[in-house]
């Protein structure tokens, strides 16, 4: 494969490679600030990258998440053009489901999130890592048709939703490979340097979700994950129908529930739906990154991300070549934001805890864990972590030496030294021995005569 | 025992000297061997000449790019806005001042109306003026009139200029005849001109299908001078626009400088009549010259689909007041009903071009006739609206299709129509207007000025030449910039991954895109903007070529680390061994070698006493 060719290398270019990645590195730190997009251009349109990573059956929940999200998204107005939808896996058409062809996410059975018009434009083991992030810098092969590319430009609103198996800082794609938390902070940056979107909101659904954005450095990414580091997201229900598998995760479960509430023409903003999700019933703490989003979530529509709301300008006038008239000329109408619902969530308000003001427990861990979480701490304030890298590097080469040396001294065999001092010493000792032997035998001699 | 003693004490050192003072802690009797010091030695001479060969089989093969010429483009575009030279020439008929005065006074009216800041694809300051008086009986030019063909005297007369707005347009084809085909000055830019003529009339104000214009009537030298100014400023070189340079969003020119425009027919329910069009015929008189005038600034392909059963999804109610069904402007976000609207059907489109859709809704038979309302109260003129880059929606009621549904007979077998060739020409009209307005120009043939109104006139080609000058200019600009952006972040993404692959295409690419881009501004200098346009715009797609090379993907390649990682298991700890055992060798060498001549010298010593 495209692995790196790195054979037996001896170690004087080690040393040499060192110095000069470590010289590009930081000239890239350097250079590398974002070209900051014009913030006059406007938000024409929504697209949406839905993907879910796992495979096999007793996983049919997540392709029900998937399924679920795009069938509110495209309630809300966001063409099948416009949708990217990648499914590891189709349980529709597993041996193993009772209801052939067809996929649900309640027990109740009511609602087929299979029905006719779904357009999968990824399929089983299509879903990659590679074309994942493929599809989002947009680095595809010429025969790639454009339903399966994400042709986003710099007025694009960007729903990212994923949902599969994780843990910290990746997300396992088809039970074989991973997305680390990296690769997606340098496939946004990519796009971001592309300008391949206005605002990007990535909502994932996994265990330890949070952890995924740790890298994100883009302006205009809105985050938001159901489960902190160390926190697990749970299913919902268990369908003991469909052969006893869950059929919906808790924070995707509570994401509809808010959407099935709205319709197109509802102004509900993406902090109300923030504020909707209840740690006690999620059974994990939802956790949304903020830093990087310029605006105030209060202002913003959830249908800036989730739904698909056309700027649209009135044209004032044909253009007449053959018969020149004027005619009156209208203002330029854009449609305005109404104010926002807030009480769309009677439920959750009081009991949201802001990520940011969690209470943590009671430090009564051993020093070792304490030292080494400070140190975790400092490690994540570093921001130049590729040099920190580099020295690190540069730093295991005398220690290697250091210990190769040791090991030789105390552990190994005796040095050519010591071999020139035992035979001297031997030497030594057989002068002596042969002194005695002959006053052994001088004394037998006396004695004898 | 004393003998004995002596001969072992002989045999322990045996070939030296019994006596001397031979210490044997720093001196030795026999030369230090070299066999293990040669033998580390060569095993590290080995790995050391095997290394250039390893280095040279595990070379990555990096087409080398020109980053100090990408620099070089960026860093020019962004200190020295593009600024295309522009010349323009006014003529006085029937006044009697000094062209001079005259030209100093116009230029001082078109630095004022000239915006301080440089925006690119305007002339900033980079323009010539001059001008010509002619009183009937001689002429006066200006000094600095150079021009290569130069004004004859009494070319035109008042009775060239006829009498009403209809003559329009056959003064400005006598203006063209007269006027056209002047170059400036020994270069290939066009010469912009505006002809001021002194009767007793009303004043008017047009700007021509070509790049003249004409103010006619009873006007002072003063106004005429800034009216002059204002035309040449504001709608030569801007377009009648307020701001002179153009968003992203007015751009709707894909990636690769090509536009799809797919035309569509939606009967929204069939079962009260289905409406058909002669599309060929319509691409081939009204749009092919469109299409052919807008070449320089992107290559444009047509397709046109009819769809049935496509309601909309906003609502609509009737209104008294006008006697038809009515949605408002509120609802216009709503309108395009994507789940059943299966506009993208192109599969012409390559992956980077720009489809506009263009949408003719033929509403049901129960909300006809359907009329959009504006804020105002009023209804629209043209029923329709645009969503930028992505088209325009234009609702198109049949004649009398209201009474159909008053008819209430169940009809069996739609009645098939087809759009009358007049209504089809009404619906290209508005089209036009949409398409202008998605390039960011008015169709209402108005210039509402500071001083005064001034009509343009309309082509049948869908922009005018001055237009499509101004069309080029900005596009070209947006197209360098959106190069050296490309190539930029390609520069940037390419060396923050030093053991990535280069592929010779993507330094193809890149050296053809800033072939490309130097051509657009060297056209650009010399004021050439169609062929400067065309050469930007194949810089900006070799650009994207080579930004979006699918050989680029930052997962396919290892960092140097995760190489580190992986192979220093398996060769450090050995080539640690075989450095530190050649080192050792080296020291004890050394060591054993200064006791030999330690005890040398000391023998040395020994023989010269011996004779005593």
């Amino acid at each position: 494969m495209k692995a790196c060719s790195f054979d037996s290398m001896a170690v004087p270019a080690l040393f040499l490679f060192l110095g000069l990645t470590h010289f590009t590195n930081c000239v890239v730190a350097s250079g590398s600030h974002s070209s900051s997009s014009s913030e006059t251009t406007m938000h024409t349109n929504n697209w949406a990258v839905l993907v879910c990573t796992s495979r096999f059956w007793f996983n049919y929940r997540h392709m029900a998440n998937t399924l679920s999200l795009y069938r509110t998204v495209k309630r809300l107005g966001i063409p099948d053009e416009r949708i990217i939808l990648m499914l590891a896996d189709d349980m529709a058409c597993n041996a193993r489901n009772k209801y052939p062809a067809q996929v649900f996410n309640n027990e109740n059975h009511k609602l087929n999130l299979y029905g006719d018009n779904v357009e999968v434009d990824y399929r089983g083991y299509e879903v990659t890592v590679e074309n994942f992030l493929r599809v989002l810098t947009g680095r595809h092969e010429t025969a790639v048709p454009r339903s399966k590319r994400l042709l986003s430009d710099e007025g694009s609103h960007i729903l990212l939703y994923m949902t599969g198996h994780g843990g910290d800082e990746f997300l396992k794609f088809q039970d074989s490979e991973e997305l680390q938390s990296h690769d997606l902070a340098d496939a946004v940056k990519q796009m971001k340097e592309k300008r391949r979107f206005k605002e990007l909101l990535i909502m994932v659904d996994t265990c330890q979700a949070a952890t995924l954005f740790s890298q994100l450095q883009s302006p205009g990414v809105l985050a938001i994950g159901s489960s902190m580091k160390g926190e697990n997201s749970y299913s919902h229900h268990l369908d003991s129908d469909v052969v006893g598998v869950s059929v919906v995760d808790r924070f995707t479960y509570y994401t509809l529930a808010f959407f099935e509430r709205l319709n197109m023409y509802d102004n509900a903003s993406l902090s109300s739906l923030f504020k909707s999700y209840n740690p006690s019933l999620l059974m994990s703490t939802a956790y949304y990154r903020t830093d990087l989003y310029q605006r105030h979530l209060e202002e913003v529509p959830v249908t800036n991300f989730f739904g698909s709301v056309m700027e649209t300008i009135h044209t004032d006038s044909a253009y007449k070549a053959l018969s020149r008239k004027t005619s009156g000329r209208a203002d330029i109408k854009i449609s305005p934001d109404k104010s926002i619902n807030s009480d769309l969530n009677p439920t959750a308000d009081s009991e949201v805890s802001d990520p940011v003001n969690v209470t943590k427990p009671v430090d009564q861990q051993c020093p070792f864990t304490r030292f080494m979480g400070s140190f975790n701490e400092k490690v994540e304030k570093l921001e130049d972590v590729d040099s920190l890298v580099n020295y690190s590097l540069f730093m295991m080469l005398p220690l290697l030496l250091l210990s190769t040396w040791f090991i030789q001294q105390k552990l190994g065999g005796p040095s050519s030294s010591d071999y020139e001092k035992l035979q001297a010493e031997l030497s030594d000792l057989q002068t002596k021995y042969n002194q005695l032997l002959a006053a052994h035998q001088e004394t037998c001699k006396e004695r004898g005569s | 025992m004393a003998e004995l003693s002596e001969v072992t004490k002989s045999e322990a050192s045996e070939p030296h000297e019994p006596d001397s003072g031979f210490d044997p802690k720093s001196m030795r009797k026999t030369k230090p061997g070299l066999k293990r010091l040669v033998l580390t030695v060569s095993v590290l001479i080995s790995f050391i000449l095997g290394f250039p060969l390893l280095w040279k089989s595990v070379e990555i093969y990096r087409a080398p790019l020109p980053f100090r010429e990408i620099d070089h483009l960026s860093a020019q575009l962004d200190s020295t806005p593009l600024l295309f030279p522009c010349h323009f020439q006014a003529i006085f008929i029937g006044f009697n001042s000094g062209a001079d005065d005259l030209e100093s006074s116009l230029l001082d009216r078109m630095a004022k109306l000239t915006s301080q800041t440089p925006q690119c694809g305007t002339c900033g300051t980079n323009y010539t003026v001059s001008v010509v008086v002619d009183s009937g009986s001689h002429c006066l030019e200006s000094r600095s009139s150079k021009s290569s063909c130069p004004w004859r005297c009494g070319a035109l007369s008042a009775a060239d200029f006829g009498g009403g707005d209809d003559d329009d347009e056959a003064v400005d084809e006598a203006l063209e005849s007269v006027l056209g085909g002047c170059s400036g000055l020994g270069s290939g830019g066009k010469v912009y001109s505006v002809v001021v003529l002194k009767r007793d009339e009303d004043v008017r104000a047009v700007v021509g299908k070509y790049r003249h214009a004409w103010i006619s009537g009873r006007v002072s030298e003063t106004a005429a001078v800034s009216r002059a100014a204002e035309i040449f400023v504001k709608v030569f070189v801007n377009g009648g626009k307020e701001e002179a340079s153009i968003h992203g969003e007015f751009m709707p020119v894909g990636a690769d400088g090509k536009i799809v425009i797919s035309f569509n027919l939606l009967n929204s329910d069939p079962r009260d009549g289905i409406y058909d069009w002669d599309f060929h015929s319509v691409e081939d008189i009204l749009l092919a010259p469109v299409i052919e005038a807008l070449k320089p600034v992107a290559s444009i392909s047509v397709e046109s689909q009819v769809l049935y059963h496509t309601p909309k999804s906003s609502f609509s109610y009737w209104d008294d007041k006008w006697g038809s069904f009515v949605f408002s402007t509120e609802d216009l976000p709503f309108f395009v009903n994507s789940n059943e609207w299966h506009l993208d059907t192109s599969i012409a489109a390559g992956g980077r071009s720009k489809i506009l859709h263009f949408v003719v809704y033929v509403p049901s038979a129960k909300e006809c006739p359907l009329l959009l309302q504006l804020q105002d109260g009023e209804v629209s003129e043209t029923n329709g609206f645009i969503s930028p880059m992505w088209g325009g929606v234009i609702v198109w009621n049949p004649e009398g299709c209201g009474k159909v549904s008053e008819s209430k007979h169940p009809v069996r077998h739609p009645v098939r129509h087809t759009i009358s060739q007049q209504d089809l020409q009404k619906v290209i009209e508005v089209f036009m207007g949409q398409f202008r307005q998605l390039f960011g120009l008015k169709s209402d043939n108005l210039y509402v000025g500071s001083s005064g109104i001034t009509n343009l006139l309309a082509s049948e080609r869908g922009f005018t030449i001055w237009e499509l000058d101004v069309l080029s200019r900005q596009h070209a600009c947006f197209n360098l910039h959106s190069c050296a952006t490309t190539l930029g972040s390609l520069s940037r993404l390419v060396q923050s991954l030093p053991r990535m692959i280069i592929m010779d295409e993507i330094g193809k690419q890149v050296e053809y895109s800033l072939e490309a881009a130097k051509l657009a501004q060297n056209n650009a200098s010399l004021g050439v903007y169609d062929s400067s346009a065309v050469a930007s715009r194949q810089a900006r797609s070799l650009a994207e070529d080579a930004f979006f090379h699918p050989s680029i993907m930052s997962v396919s390649y290892y960092s140097f680390e995760h190489c580190f990682a992986v192979y220093s298991p398996f060769f450090l700890p050995v080539a640690m061994h075989v450095l530190l055992a050649a080192l050792r060798e080296w020291r004890r060498y050394k060591q054993e070698n200064k006791k030999y001549l330690a005890w040398k010298t000391k023998s040395k010593q020994n023989i010269l006493k011996s004779p005593h």
